[in-house]
């Protein structure tokens, strides 16, 4: 079942990129979304066989593949990354149907997009570290490639830079986990606390540490976040959902299954400091997003602070933290998804993200009302009004980790209360305010009478309102998500490191 | 479940949903999914969902006098380290204080049918409004923190909303901004005392939570910077709500919104804000410190309050300053351990202050005006709403046995042994206050008609009816008290308290009598009361302040930052990138459109590191 | 931020005063004569028509038969108690009368004119007291508020005195839209000038029609405005409505601060723009901007012809009102400039100095207040 997991989505890549060009691109696409609905069809029903009271990973697969160097074919699924997965597939299938523009290489284009989907399927089921790093870079090169061509203006630059980055994190991962066999001289590479049993203080600690530095580009973490801003701003709209709402999650998962999960002896000694990190990432990332005059970049720049949440439910590792750090990840997936969305629907419309240059787009005839309250929902969602996704993941977070990391977990809550400030400036400017789509320093054509942005057609909002309904979804039935979960943050929790 | 409560009573879940639902119920109207109809339907639903929470809760209340309160809960959610449930304390003051509620948002709605009757946006005013009075009955009822907390937020989303109900408007866009960020200061606050005690006390139900602060105050088991900050993170979360200084400001500007939201936030709202300080008040025991606060505040809030307000040009404005410092009272009688007085005080405020919402609301629509300057001469023609600004005024004063009479005597009473320094503080609110009544009355209501009074019709019965409904309610409001708390009457306060309250009264209204009206835009001549004029009317200069500190400080914050992003970190990157072995050059090629080469590439190097690694391996 | 003055709402280009008043004086339309300008304004003003057919049976009606009630709750129903009618009532499946209290309410308030005058004089003092010692002796009420608040009733019969007359006043003004409609489908009118020489001879033909208003209380009759106050349809009533909803208005609360201390409405109220011919229609439709009511009226009575025309242009049919409103800002132009030119001092085609010099006087106070209005709609 975990293998179709990732034939499903590898397939249907194969499958595009066999398809004749002269198909037209909306048949493309609707291959794309038929792959990509059987991929979500089956993460859901993945629930059926999963056993939510056990913590550890279950429906394990396994065939040996080049035992020799400890790279086996081992999948398996735990409370940590079935939600992933579902997120996965859910944010794939809402890029596929999101993508407006597809006149460009739509062969290319969709079955890159499967090909990611697939590969972070199998990071994420991976039960081998290798596997994992194999698939980890798997999704490397077509993400690049996504950006570098139908990005914006400046893609290469934002996507080499992109590339470089992601490279590194790959290599130091890499690095850290061959690190790990030549010092341990296990030929295993099972993800096992076993691993790093025996060793001395100062190897774990060195290892964890590029660990940490490999999936803290990957988060990001400042200040390995500069890579991030750029992508999403050059990027298409569906790649920034793909990438914040899915890729980012691929670093949390790391650093909680990796760091945590293989590091518990040393975990304690480095928390102080990741808790450190985290608050500083937390509110580098909202004071950044308050200057930002483009729309995306400050929505970009509030996934480097919104991370920054679960780095520090990581360093308390509590039960309440871990689970406070899965919901987030599934809601920052979602709400992110969601903003990048709304944001790339504006941007479609009015041809500017520029927020000196738009306004009152709430104008109900005229303006993009429907779009204008989904980013009111998403915006309230991100900033932790309860009632919605992001509320409950950054109260389970805080509660979490406020008795062992009391000053960072108070910062990272002013960095809530910074996202407010925020967003509450991008809604009341953008969308407050009388109808107007040009530079404010120019008045009289600020004011034209004459504004007229297309409509957003009622299919064009599907995924939109599908978002914005499971993010209300998420915040007022969070026990949907927990009863996933809990087991397996609890025992992850219940390991040495954890503090449960 | 309680199998053996009545229906009313294990059904009591739907009382907050009853507002919620409204939301659900406009949306057809509110989105424009029905095009060719008017929005009206959506207003009569809304109506029909409050009249159902109206009689829902007085078959509670009739049955919890009757049997006395119960506490019910129902799980929300539960993980191996939390339990957070939805729990209702309907307890009589509770359910009173949810039958003033419901009450007024129901007068609330059938007036702004009148007042909002060009309205094209009406099913989105009621489905927000809907949303209001959801989120303040949960406020009410909860019986624990994290509810209270929950619905306390949505409340800010709720005014946030209201507030920019008309998102059109320039001001409504910086008004809205600030309404929802002051009280996003205080909700931060509070979410941190919530957290903190979630975490060391273990539950975060109130009775819990009460029974954990008195054994911690015995063993000392928390620090007692702990406990000052966890109090003080308590009181910050009521603060935003009830406007209080310095979290006043959003008030003032929330008064862009449509006046029947100004209703209820001045009533209700704040009603719900001080409610929440009521229920949080045992744990304040873990800090002294707070308590003093609160006392500092509610002070500074009071006088400070009714100083503003009686420099005020603006009709709706000179009486929302007045809610601060009215609040501010209700914060000193909670500071000094007098929560009856408080209640009473935030029920007979309540009442009155949303009669003379009303009749304001009744002003603008005649004559299209709020300054006071420009009114004059609606005595004679409008009896609904001058009666009403009357008898609102005596309710809020004490210069007639209406509601604030009986509660500034309780109140003057209960200072007096402890606290004689704070009676004086009572005593000049509410002179200030009546000294502020009596000044707009004269200008508006007296006074000969100005050009923008020639004409002023009475306002609709939708209008006129709930205002003449509510000021009977205030007129009886002795009498309701009398029922509730059979304390305050006449028996228990003392003469010297009467006589105090009534002397300051009139000392106010005979001031006011006498002053010189103001003209449009006139200043006094004389350059310190000039000053002080202006200091007031510009509320201490209190935006500016926070312009120049907080706000700049942000920003600044965020310059910086963003400085240091761009000019160093990326320059930085940029620097060792172009340095580096890995040429742009030749990652270039995939935009030149050789993508299927790439993927090739892709494959490759996949391939070659694998082999690599087998080697590696194997050596 | 403050509120953006018309001269900052672009569309077309904005003529000079000069400018407007050579055209004036020229004879010649403010409207560009073209093809897509007649059909706007010809079908626009023939749903306005219909509009105001059914806003002038309910002024009417209410003024009649709502006289003094203290609870209008049936008001707008016309007397039709049906339950079909009751259901559509309900349903708000019917035409927005509250647009036509707020007109109304705006000339009463803005109070010009001669109407407004008689309202203050001392036979309509007379009147009142006539109906009011009559009403006082029924209703209980009433004779308890009378005496405490004298200016109570008198107030509420000037109410329904300017919403009879404005109820006179739009059964003419309906009457001519259709019938423009009609000269228009049978040919007889085909340019923007015909359009406006159509409404002119109308508007003079109607000039001296008589605004009478009596009121029946208990079998008896009582002249509110009596025939002998000489009250007439041009000077007294169009003109007055013209001032008021044309010129004038009242600020919208969805786009001007009511805010005391902000200042951004003048005290003085003959400054006012906030008129039809001043408005910003971009935010129709939006909250907090009253007209929205009477482009829904409109947008439900649109012919066939027109709808088909906005369906090719902009969002078609989703931004249809906005566009209504921006074709009815167009008409109301075509009217006024009827107006202005039946009511010039002397014929435009004087040689006499002197009265040129009037016209020219009387041209250039148009303009005045007309080159600040959104005359960009003109183009």
């Amino acid at each position: 079942m975990l293998t179709a997991l990732l034939l499903i989505p590898f397939i249907g890549g194969l499958a595009l990129l066999l398809l004749p060009s002269s198909v037209a691109p909306v048949r493309m696409r609707s291959v794309a979304i038929v792959f990509l609905s059987l991929q979500l069809l089956l993460s859901v029903a993945l629930l059926i066989p999963f056993d939510p009271s056990v913590g550890t990973p279950q429906l394990v697969e396994f065939t040996p593949w080049v035992s020799r160097i400890g790279l086996d074919y081992r999948l398996a699924v735990d409370g940590l990354s079935l939600p992933l997965i579902l997120i996965n597939a859910a944010l794939t299938l809402v890029s596929a149907v999101c993508t407006r523009d597809i006149s460009q290489r739509p062969r290319i284009y969709f079955s890159m997009l499967l090909l990611i989907s697939g590969a972070v399927n199998g990071a994420f089921l991976a039960d081998n570290l290798l596997l994992f790093v194999i698939f980890y870079e798997l999704e490397l090169i077509p993400l690049w490639l996504l950006i570098a061509v139908w990005g914006g203006a400046n893609r290469g630059y934002a996507s080499t830079k992109f590339l470089i980055f992601t490279a590194v994190s790959g290599f130091l991962i890499l690095a850290a986990f061959f690190g790990l066999a030549l010092v341990s001289g296990s030929v295993n590479f099972n993800i096992t606390p076993a691993l790093t049993e025996n060793l001395p203080v100062a190897t774990q600690l060195v290892l964890l540490v590029t660990l940490l530095i490999g999936f803290g580009i990957k988060i990001p973490l400042v200040p390995f976040h500069v890579w991030l801003p750029d992508a999403h701003t050059q990027a298409s709209t569906p790649v920034s959902v793909m990438l914040a709402g899915v890729l980012l999650k691929l670093g949390t998962y790391g650093l909680l299954r990796f760091g945590l999960g293989l590091f518990q002896e040393v975990w304690p000694l480095v928390a102080p400091w990741l808790a450190i990190w985290a608050a500083i990432s937390v509110l580098y990332g909202s004071l950044a997003a308050i200057a930002q005059s483009d729309m995306k970049r400050m929505v970009a720049f509030s996934s480097v602070g919104h991370m920054g949440y679960v780095l520090l439910a990581a360093a308390a590792a509590t039960p309440t933290a871990l689970l406070g750090a899965v919901f987030q990840m599934v809601s920052h997936g979602v709400i992110s998804a969601l903003l990048f969305l709304l944001v790339g629907t504006v941007y479609r419309k009015t041809g500017t993200r520029d927020l000196s240059v738009i306004r009152g787009l709430l104008n109900p005839e005229r303006g993009l009302p429907l779009t204008g309250t989904l980013m009111i929902l998403g915006v309230m969602a991100s900033a932790g009004l309860p009632g919605m996704a992001g509320f409950i993941s950054e109260f389970l977070v805080f509660q979490g980790s406020i008795q062992a990391f009391p000053l960072a977990t108070l910062l990272s809550m002013v960095g809530s209360g910074l996202t407010a400030v925020y967003f509450l400036l991008l809604v009341n400017r953008a969308f407050f305010g009388r109808l107007a789509v040009t530079p404010v320093e120019d008045p009289v054509a600020h004011g034209r009478l004459d504004v007229q942005l297309a409509a957003v057609a009622p299919r064009e909002t599907i995924p939109a309102v599908a978002l914005a309904l499971s993010v209300v979804g998420i915040g007022l039935i969070p026990s949907a998500l927990s009863r996933i979960s809990d087991s397996a943050t609890q025992l992850m929790a219940q390991m040495p490191g954890g503090m449960g | 479940m309680n199998a053996h409560l009545p229906l009313s009573i294990q059904l009591s879940w739907l009382i907050p949903l009853y507002g919620f639902s409204g939301v659900l119920l406009s949306l057809p109207w509110a989105t424009g999914w029905v095009k060719r109809n008017g929005p009206r339907p959506a207003a009569y639903l809304n109506l029909l969902m409050t009249v159902l929470g109206v009689a829902h809760g007085s078959l509670i209340l009739a049955w919890v006098q009757q049997n006395g309160g119960v506490v019910i809960e129902w799980p929300w959610f539960e993980t191996s380290g939390l339990d957070l449930r939805i729990g209702f304390d309907l307890s009589l003051t509770n359910l009173a204080a949810l039958e003033f509620v419901t009450i007024m948002s129901l007068l609330g709605q059938v007036f702004a049918l009148g007042y909002l009757d060009k309205e094209w946006s009406l099913a989105r005013f009621y489905a927000l409004l809907g949303f209001f009075e959801g989120a303040m009955a949960g406020v009410v009822l909860s019986s624990n923190l994290f509810l209270s907390y929950f619905v306390l937020e949505m409340l800010t989303l709720s005014t946030y909303l209201l507030v920019g109900f008309w998102y059109a408007q320039p001001l409504v866009v910086t008004a809205a901004r600030d309404a929802f960020l002051t009280k996003r200061v205080g909700d931060v606050l509070l979410l941190m005392s919530v957290v903190a005690l979630a975490a060391w006390a273990g539950s975060l139900d109130f009775e819990d939570l009460y029974a954990w602060a008195a054994q911690v105050k015995a063993d000392g088991s928390i620090s007692p910077l702990l406990g000052t900050l966890i109090g003080l993170g308590l009181i910050a979360g009521p603060m935003g709500k009830c406007a209080q200084f310095p979290m006043h400001l959003w008030l003032d500007e929330a008064m862009e919104g449509p006046n029947p939201a100004s209703i209820l936030r001045n009533s209700a709202v704040v009603t719900c804000g001080a409610l929440v300080l009521l229920k949080v008040m045992p744990l304040l025991q873990l800090s002294p410190v707070a308590i003093d606060v609160l006392l500092i505040i509610g002070t500074i809030s009071a006088i400070g309050g009714a100083l503003v307000a009686i420099a005020q040009v603006d009709i709706k404005r000179a009486f929302s300053y007045g809610t601060t410092s009215y609040l501010g009272l209700v914060f000193v009688a909670i500071a000094v351990q007098q929560p009856i007085v408080a209640v009473l005080l935030l029920f007979a405020h309540g009442l009155a202050k949303a009669l003379i919402f009303m009749s304001v609301g009744s002003v603008i629509a005649t004559t299209n005006c709020q300054d006071i300057t420009e009114l004059g001469g609606l005595g004679p023609r409008m009896p609904a709403t001058t009666g009403s600004y009357l008898i609102a005024g005596a309710g809020l004063t004490g210069v007639l046995p209406l509601g604030c009479f009986w509660c500034f005597g309780l109140l003057v009473d209960g200072l007096w042994a402890n606290y004689p320094w704070l009676v004086p503080v009572v005593l000049l609110t509410n002179a200030l206050t009546a000294f502020n009544l009596v000044r707009v009355f004269r200008q508006v209501f007296l006074d000969k008609p100005h050009p923008k009074t020639k004409r002023t019709p009475e306002v609709n019965w939708l209008m006129a009816l709930p205002m003449v409904s509510l000021a009977v309610v205030v007129l009886l409001v002795p009498l309701i008290f009398h029922r509730i708390y059979p304390i305050a009457g006449v028996e228990v306060v003392s003469l010297f308290s009467m006589v105090a309250v009534v002397v300051s009264s009139l000392v106010g209204v005979v001031i006011a009598s006498g002053i010189a009206l103001d003209k449009f835009g006139s200043r006094s001549v004389f350059k310190p009361l000039r000053t002080l004029q202006d200091l007031l009317a510009y509320d201490f200069y209190t935006e500016r302040f926070y312009r120049s500190t907080v706000v700049a400080f942000v920003a600044f914050l965020a310059r910086i930052t963003d400085a240091f992003d761009r000019l160093l970190l990326n320059r930085f990157v940029n620097r060792v990138g172009t340095s580096s072995m890995v040429s742009a050059e030749g990652l270039r090629l995939a935009v030149s459109g050789q993508t299927q080469s790439y993927v090739l590439t892709v494959l490759l190097a996949i391939v070659l590191l694998l082999s690599a690694l087998v080697w590696w391996r194997a050596a | 931020m403050p509120v953006i003055p018309a001269e900052q709402v672009h569309a077309g280009p904005y003529p000079t005063q000069e400018e407007l008043v050579q055209t004036l004086l020229a004879g010649q339309t403010l409207l560009d004569d073209t093809p897509d300008h007649v059909i706007q304004v010809v079908d626009v003003l023939k749903s306005y028509g219909e509009v105001l057919d059914a806003y002038s049976i309910n002024l009417i009606y209410q003024a009649e038969e709502q006289f003094l009630n203290p609870f209008p709750v049936l008001k707008y129903l016309d007397g039709d108690l049906s339950p079909a009618k009751l259901w559509r009532h309900f349903w708000h499946d019917r035409i927005n009368f509250e647009y036509a209290e707020y007109c109304m309410k705006a000339m009463l308030w803005h109070g010009t004119g001669g109407l407004d005058e008689y309202l203050d004089s001392p036979e309509f003092a007379s009147n009142c007291e006539a109906i009011i010692a009559c009403k006082r002796r029924r209703d209980p009420l009433q004779g308890l508020l009378h005496p405490l608040f004298p200016q109570f009733l008198p107030e509420l019969i000037r109410t329904a005195a300017t919403t009879h007359a404005l109820g006179q006043f739009w059964r003419i003004m309906s009457d001519l839209f259709i019938d423009l409609a009609e000269a228009e489908a049978k040919g007889e009118v085909s340019s923007i000038a015909g359009v406006v020489d159509f409404i002119r001879d109308r508007l003079v033909a109607a000039a001296g029609n008589p605004i009478t208003y009596k009121v029946r209380i208990a079998g008896q009759d009582f002249w509110v405005l009596p025939p002998e106050a000489g009250l007439t349809f041009l000077v007294d009533v169009a003109v007055p409505y013209v001032e008021a909803v044309f010129l004038r208005g009242t600020p919208f609360l969805g786009t001007v601060s009511f805010n005391a201390q902000a200042k951004q409405i003048s005290a003085d109220q003959s400054s006012f723009k906030y008129g039809a011919l001043y408005a910003d229609p971009l935010p129709s439709m939006g909250a907090g901007i009253p007209p929205s009511l009477c482009m829904q009226d409109m947008y439900r009575h649109l012919p066939e012809r027109l709808h088909n025309w906005y369906h090719n242009c902009t969002r078609g049919e989703g931004d249809v009102r906005v566009k209504i409103c921006q074709s009815f800002q167009k008409s109301m132009f075509c009217v006024t400039n009827a107006a202005i030119k039946g009511t010039f001092p002397h014929p435009l085609d004087s040689t006499d100095p002197a009265e040129q010099e009037a016209n020219a006087a009387y041209a250039n106070a148009w303009a005045s207040r007309l080159v600040v209005a959104r005359t960009n709609a003109l183009g």
